[in-house]
């Protein structure tokens, strides 16, 4: 684990999040292709023990926006089943709103929601509308209350237009708006949420990220979310939790990760008439984006060397345009999981 | 409480109208059986002038009348939730702060059961006008009925939904479902009335909980019960509905650690 959390003091337990050493693993069955493997398997079946999530701590503080980021197989989705009460871990302990979540008490349902987003929880023969209307009941919602809350998400989500057509006539953006208004019609203090821009098109995925932003600047609700969209960390994350092979490694700020991680910078030069500059003597030439026609080049140079360095491309070469930037987020994450 | 199942019963009933193909093969396929043996029946017992003291009117007063409350005790569980076990939907229910059985498949069943009610009425009307059954019911056998309709369908709801339960298990629960399915229309006197069996298989099917759910309730209303035999069914069925009410629980409980302990 590359740092400690800076977020939440250990110990305190008005965080709404407070994970310690949670593992889980499950026996799978095992077994080699072929109808001799399958028979045999049919007999005596072969089990194999996979560690999907391996002795995982961590705290988020209320009003948090943390992304939970890993590649596919990391721990992620487990980790949060398990936080929403789906899933009963193999060892170690959380508290999430200072119930135990997979004791599964109606109190915590009822202040917590799970959004998948490649699973729906609406129906899909009724328009959203009457599915609201039973959440309404099932969560004991007032009408006061209820009326309230939905004019709030009309008013972000624009769900109006949406709401009235049977879910499977609603595009999948518009049946994510619904499923996320479905699932904070009741105000959930704390929200899982697993790739909830997962196949929307880009202007969906930026509407659903600004809801997001301001739902949780309104509500301070907690908010813990995977998602493989590093626009969507970005955009909505402070801090992020980065696991892999059921680890973690790596909790803390996302801008301080591109500093541990990849303590490097991109200079991005624009070279006048230069046909024999040899821009190695800089830096790491970086392949770049096929701008290179245009004379662009970008070198990756170290972060403490990054004023020396432009002091003397601007000294030597025929610089027409020069701009220093970080290294794409994608390319740090890469980074981390590996490391 | 109330308002939850009410919404349940409102958003389930909208739900089945939204099929109503898939209703009506439904509901083909549930009453193909009786009819078959209505009409089988009849035919030999016209042929034969009767069966073991069963006359052909008898027989269309049973299986008329076995329409009507094979409909009102039958449970469907296993069509409208097995599949959530397998396939990880029920992930999706066990978020909610309500039991996914015991009120959503609860509910689901009785809006099934109020549509093909609607749907079978026509049915009965023509087959009432084809073989003009006999039928001497009275107020009492009615009042009676309910409450063991009512226990009935409990008894068939908690066996059923004890029995998809083992999906959690099993994976797959079709053939069990199927072999449950028929040990019932064999003793719960689908098939043939109860009285025509063999008498091991009476013995058993007294013994048995099958009964309890269609053959009872079914001979009440054809006012074959005294008021003893009725008194002492209803009390059988509420302990058999009590037995298997704990069973579902045990089951459902150990189930869903099951669930959670390989992935939801």
């Amino acid at each position: 684990m590359l740092q400690q959390s800076a977020f939440g003091a250990p110990g305190a337990d008005s965080n709404p999040i407070v994970v310690e050493g949670l593992s889980k693993t499950y026996q799978v069955t095992d077994r080699e292709g072929g109808f001799g493997a399958a028979v045999r398997s049919f007999v005596k079946r072969k089990f194999r023990d996979v560690k999907a999530v391996q002795n995982v701590s961590f705290r988020i503080g209320q009003g948090e926006i943390v992304g939970f980021l890993g590649p596919n197989g990391a721990g992620k989705t487990t980790t949060l089943k398990m936080l929403a009460g789906l899933l009963h871990p193999t060892s170690g302990s959380a508290k999430v709103l200072g119930f135990t979540p997979w004791e599964r008490n109606s109190g915590y349902l009822r202040s917590m929601t799970l959004v998948m987003g490649q699973r729906n929880r609406l129906s899909w023969d009724i328009p959203a509308a009457d599915s609201f209307l039973l959440n309404q009941a099932i969560y004991r919602i007032s009408d006061a209350d209820y009326k309230r809350v939905f004019d709030e998400l009309n008013e972000l989500l624009d769900l109006a237009p949406i709401i009235r057509k049977p879910v499977r006539n609603l595009s999948l953006g518009e049946r994510m708006k619904c499923e996320l208004a479905a699932s904070l019609l009741h105000r959930p203090a704390v929200l899982f949420l697993d790739e909830p821009t997962i196949g929307l098109d880009i202007s969906a995925q930026v509407r659903i990220r600004a809801f997001l932003k301001e739902y949780n600047r309104r509500s301070g609700a907690t908010i813990l979310l995977t998602s493989h969209y590093m626009a969507d960390v970005t955009a909505l994350c402070e801090r992020i939790i980065i696991i892999h092979h059921g680890q973690t490694k790596y909790d803390g700020k996302l801008v301080d990760l591109s500093r541990r991680i990849a303590p490097f910078k991109l200079i991005g030069v624009t070279l006048g008439d230069c046909a024999d500059c040899d821009l190695s003597r800089y830096g790491t030439v970086v392949p770049g984006e096929g701008s290179e026609d245009a004379g662009k080049h970008s070198v990756q140079v170290k972060a403490d060397e990054v004023a020396a360095i432009t002091a003397r491309m601007l000294a030597e070469l025929p610089v027409v345009d020069l701009t220093i930037e970080d290294p794409p987020i994608e390319d740090v994450i890469e980074r981390a999981f590996h490391e | 409480m109330f308002a939850i199942y009410k919404r349940l019963w409102l958003v389930n009933w909208a739900e089945q109208w939204q099929y109503r193909a898939n209703l009506l093969m439904y509901l083909a396929f549930w009453l193909v059986s009786p009819i078959v043996y209505l009409a089988v029946w009849t035919t030999i017992a016209n042929a034969q002038g009767s069966i073991n003291g069963f006359t052909a009117p008898d027989f269309v007063a049973y299986y008329m009348m076995l329409l009507i409350v094979d409909i009102a005790t039958s449970d469907i569980t296993i069509h409208i939730f097995g599949y959530k076990i397998m396939d990880g939907s029920l992930s999706n229910e066990l978020i909610l702060p309500i039991h996914p059985v015991l009120m959503k498949v609860l509910v689901n069943n009785l809006a099934f059961k109020a549509l093909q009610m609607m749907a079978l009425a026509p049915i009965w009307l023509i087959l009432y006008v084809l073989y003009q059954p006999v039928f001497a019911i009275t107020v009492t056998h009615v009042l009676l009925a309910i409450p063991a309709i009512a226990l009935g369908f409990m008894l068939q709801f908690f066996a059923g939904a004890t029995i998809t339960c083992i999906a959690f298990w099993t994976t797959r629960v079709w053939s069990i479902s199927d072999f449950y399915s028929n040990i019932f229309r064999l003793l719960a006197g689908q098939f043939v009335p109860l009285a025509l069996l063999p008498a091991f298989m009476q013995s058993a099917s007294q013994v048995l909980p099958f009964r309890l759910a269609l053959y009872f309730p079914v001979q009440l209303l054809l006012g074959k019960l005294s008021l003893e035999e009725t008194l002492l069914d209803l009390g059988l069925q509420v302990v058999w509905c009590v037995i298997l009410f704990v069973l579902f629980r045990l089951v459902w409980r150990a189930g869903l650690k099951k669930y959670a302990a390989v992935g939801a």
